[in-house]
């Protein structure tokens, strides 16, 4: 239906003859039969290399007038020291506070004045700065992204303030049962691990940060062999590798290797069940988690399994909770993948009093996955779905952008791209099965449930025995256990 | 609201630029080529919008219903949002959930949002799926049955929906409020999600009446952008559509006149969980049809798009007594809103807060925007118009926004050309007369005193 280049197009020569006899008898009763198939042409990226090391990648989409860029390192919150919670991403956020030459003003104001935004943050062995603006305004913006990643200050007034910033900002996503629950959640599964700790920082990490700590951690891992220059959009090979050398051309590495981050991952934390008793909660947010490990070969079937049972409206998942049973406006699963390790996570939110039962029926799903086989027209549709949305996700610029830029995170060839859509179309219902049953045993899932703890505790602790509740107050996100500094059992 | 599921600059004079690159910057001029559309009515009043477009082997289709939660019959807050998730339900020829069947399972999406004055149902398909969803909208225009257990249910999701996004979110019982708190007439008042008692209210025989009342294809606009032959299409449609009856009935229209604010008014939200209060500070606004319209989009973007914008530097990067400010121009059919809002920074008082959101808001009815300053506002939003037109739905959406709030398709070209044309004279005019000389309302947000 949708293929990678070669055969596609052989196929769009054949869809012209057959189009103009569409047309037939017909009751309005029934559908209309869909026309032959139209291709999707997906051109493989483009790799560059400057002698610094910066790697170019470029991935066409001519007559759109607009280039994202992205300047990618290839470090992040894995960097994190312990205690410095949140290090990558601060250092990621100041790169556009100020320079040797430009205030953090005159930077906002001199994107935005080119039609973009210079937005720049961290990701699991990614930070990045990035904008999007039409191809005129390309070279300067270019410009732009080069002085904040080389040349960032670092000023102690701007990290004063952007201290202060992110503590309000972390009040108010701390009054979201989703959050609490997600944090917890993936402390639970990569237990000790430095992938268990809060990327965006806490409120006692964001406080012990220091500009020495920010100065180190730019100076370790900003450096052009260590990244990859990403553009999306309306322009050339040529003019591609042309305005690199322009604005990173000059830009030398330190001569030191770049330093090893300390184990990310590591076994899942013993509590299975936890609650974070929030009585103001206005639902009850749950996350179940599963860790996995690294994806290899196998990551096209994670992504298919994960769209049969939560990745889209009709998975599995939303058809048993939304769709049949009213109990929730929706669930969503995805693969967490990180380059060292990787999880499956459920998230989902329902009325305080149904949190027992959804916990239930998610169970029941995951167990599903490893008994039976995927039946075969459910597969075709759900792989359809995802290879649909992978489409789609590359008709912008940004979507675009983002498929490569995971691409390389991952650790894979960008050039790989137009391949990603023959690998999902050939994952099969006994690979999916058997990743599931390999994977995805009752004894490593993990689930955390914020909420008005007295409408479900209950009910939940008839399923979960060994549940461990913890009240909002107690709740540490810096905790290495679990939820709370040596609260490791059932508690009453 | 969609049916699916998971889905926020005083020193502009003062900081002048000063580097090579930077120095460069008033850019050449954006051109942005028209788009290209054409547009008929059927004999049963059906407006329809072809808009050609052949970057990816995708279509759009999508069905804008000239109905919108200002419609929710008495008693029935939510009820036009309600309604839109029901029409994924059975209708004669379809089965629950089958619109899924046609676009998911062959690699495309659906969805649908209701405002205050429209409900749109979008879904974006491979293009030889197209005459398929042609018939399935037309389908459900004209042969919806929801049956009882799946009103219940969706009705269910529907609760959960108000749940999620008023009672579980940090400020969704302040945006939730602000509607009643403003209006003092105008069904504009009542919030989209309405209340969960009214939503208990409804019955299925409301949800016949409601289809019958507003769903027919002279209260429609249906839109079709992408990959199609226009012959095709055009054979298609009146295949399809044609058929559909045109009700005797005229379509009831809200009537309701939004009277003057004759003084300033001040109301105070609570909430059970306020990390950090808020404030709006909201005024009148003209429809979006008044040719004021593209001074008051300047006027929003000077004030509240992006970081350079006027109330982040001078609120939250400046004074520091904000943790975010922005300022939107929420244009309607009717009378639409203002809004200058604001979260505190953390310690800074509410008073405080207002005070300096007033006074930034005030500068920009006394003084007139710098010229660079309005130039980049206007390169920001024509940007925005090109990244929106990249895919078929965002261009479908962007011509259906102009044919049915805008009262015309080719708005979606004059639009921007407007824009170009605003002077600072224009968005000084503009807000001396919808926020200088005006009433507002100021919406507070603050934790009960309740609190345990």
């Amino acid at each position: 239906m949708i293929g990678p280049r070669g055969w596609a197009t052989i196929l769009a020569a054949l869809c012209i003859g057959l189009a103009a006899s569409a047309s037939r008898a017909q009751d309005y009763a029934t559908a209309p039969m869909p026309g032959p198939p139209r291709p999707l042409t997906i051109d493989a990226p483009i790799e560059q290399r400057l002698s610094n090391g910066l790697r170019v990648v470029l991935a066409r989409r001519p007559g759109v007038q607009i280039v994202t860029a992205q300047l990618v390192v290839l470090s992040g919150a894995e960097a994190d020291p312990p205690r410095l919670a949140g290090l990558a991403s601060m250092t990621a956020a100041l790169l556009t506070k100020g320079t040797r030459h430009h205030s953090a003003p005159a930077l906002a104001r001199a994107a935005e004045s080119l039609g973009g935004a210079l937005d720049s943050s961290a990701g699991w062995h990614e930070s990045e700065v990035a904008i999007t603006v039409t191809v005129p305004q390309l070279d300067a913006a270019l410009a732009l992204v080069a002085e904040t990643v080389r040349e960032a200050r670092f000023a102690p007034a701007e990290l004063e303030r952007l201290r202060l910033q992110l503590l309000d900002d972390l009040k108010v996503e701390y009054a979201r049962p989703e959050t609490l629950a997600a944090l917890a959640a993936q402390r639970l599964v990569f237990g000790r691990g430095a992938y268990g700790h809060p990327a965006g920082g806490t409120p006692g990490s964001l406080r012990r940060i220091g500009r020495a700590d920010l100065l180190a951690l730019h100076a370790e891992y900003y450096r052009p062999d260590n990244s990859v220059l990403v553009l999306a959009g309306d322009l050339d090979a040529d003019a591609a590798l042309t305005l690199a050398r322009r604005h990173f051309g000059s830009w030398r590495a330190a001569p030191r290797r770049i330093a090893t981050p300390a184990a990310t991952v590591a076994d899942e934390a013993p509590t299975t069940t936890a609650v974070i008793e929030m009585p103001q909660a206005g639902q009850a947010a749950i996350v179940l988690a599963v860790p996995l490990p690294r994806l290899g070969p196998d990551r096209a079937t994670a992504a298919v399994m994960n769209e049969v049972l939560g990745g889209g409206y009709s998975s599995r998942l939303n058809q048993e909770i939304r769709i049949h049973r009213g109990l929730s406006y929706g669930v969503h699963s995805g693969i967490d993948a990180r380059l060292e390790g990787a999880a499956l996570r459920v998230a989902i939110q329902t009325k305080n009093e149904s949190a027992a039962e959804v916990v239930a029926l998610l169970q029941a799903e995951l167990d599903r996955l490893g008994a039976q086989p995927v039946g075969a027209t459910e597969l075709a549709a759900r792989r359809a779905a995802l290879i649909g949305d992978f489409g789609r996700g590359l008709e912008t610029t940004a979507g675009l952008g983002a498929a490569v830029k995971a691409l390389i995170v991952a650790g894979l060839a960008p050039t790989d791209l137009p391949n990603r859509i023959a690998a999902l179309g050939a994952v099969t219902a006994d690979q999916i099965q058997h990743y599931a049953a390999a994977h995805l045993g009752a004894t490593r899932r993990r689930v955390v449930v914020a909420g008005e703890a007295p409408q479900f505790a209950g009910a939940l602790r008839a399923i979960a025995p060994d549940l461990l509740s913890v009240p909002l107050a107690e709740f540490d996100p810096e905790s290495q256990d679990a939820v709370a500094p040596g609260r490791r059992g059932p508690r009453k | 609201m969609a049916p699916c599921w998971l889905r926020l600059g005083a020193a502009w004079s003062a900081l002048a630029l000063s580097g090579a690159a930077l120095a460069a910057a008033p850019a050449p001029s954006l051109q942005v080529a028209p788009i290209l559309y054409t547009e008929r009515v059927l004999a049963n009043g059906l407006q329809v919008i072809a808009v050609p477009s052949h970057t990816s082997p995708m279509v759009s289709v999508q069905v804008w219903y000239h109905v919108g939660s200002k419609d929710d019959p008495p008693g029935r807050s939510g009820f036009a949002h309600l309604f839109e998730h029901l029409m994924f339900k059975s209708t004669r020829h379809l089965r629950a959930e089958q619109f899924d069947r046609l676009t998911e399972d062959v690699g495309g999406s659906n969805n649908a949002f209701t405002s205050d004055d429209v409900t749109a149902y979008h879904e974006a398909v491979p293009s030889n799926h197209l005459e398929v969803l042609l018939w399935a909208e037309a389908e459900r225009m004209s042969n919806l049955e929801v049956v009882q257990g799946n009103f219940v249910s969706e009705r269910a999701v529907v609760e959960e929906e108000y749940r999620q996004r008023v009672l579980a979110t940090p400020y969704g019982r302040f945006g939730d409020a602000i509607p009643g708190a403003a209006y003092q007439a105008h069904p504009y008042k009542r919030p989209t999600l309405g209340r969960i008692d009214d939503l208990e209210a409804a019955t299925l025989a409301d949800v016949a009446a409601f289809h019958a009342t507003y769903y027919r294809p002279d209260n429609a606009t249906l839109i079709v952008a992408g990959d199609f032959e226009p012959a095709q299409l055009d054979a298609w449609v009146d295949r399809y559509f044609a058929r559909v009856p045109r009700p005797a009935t005229a379509v009831p229209r809200v009537e309701v006149e939004e009277p003057p604010w004759t003084r300033d008014r001040s109301v105070t939200v609570t909430g059970p969980e306020v990390p950090l209060p808020a404030i709006a500070l909201v005024w009148l606004a003209p429809p979006v049809t008044s040719a004021d319209a593209p001074a008051l989009q300047v006027a929003a973007a000077l004030l509240g798009r992006g970081e350079s914008s006027r109330l982040n530097q001078a609120l939250v990067y400046r004074q520091r007594v904000a943790s975010q400010a922005g300022f939107d121009a929420d244009l309607r059919i009717g009378p639409g809103l203002l809004s200058a809002s604001a979260i505190a920074a953390g310690g800074r008082p509410l008073a405080q807060v207002g005070a300096a959101l007033a006074a930034e808001v005030e500068r920009l009815v006394r003084e007139p925007a710098g010229a660079a300053e309005l130039a980049k506002v206007k390169i920001q939003l024509l940007t925005s118009a090109l990244l929106t037109r990249q895919t078929p739905e965002g261009l479908a959406a962007a011509v259906a926004d102009a044919a049915v709030l805008g009262g015309s398709a080719t708005r979606v070209n004059t639009d921007l050309a407007a824009l170009r044309q605003v002077s600072a004279a224009d968005v000084q005019r503009v807000m001396q007369r919808y926020v200088g000389a005006a009433h507002r309302v100021t919406v507070q947000y603050v934790q009960d005193a309740a609190r345990p």
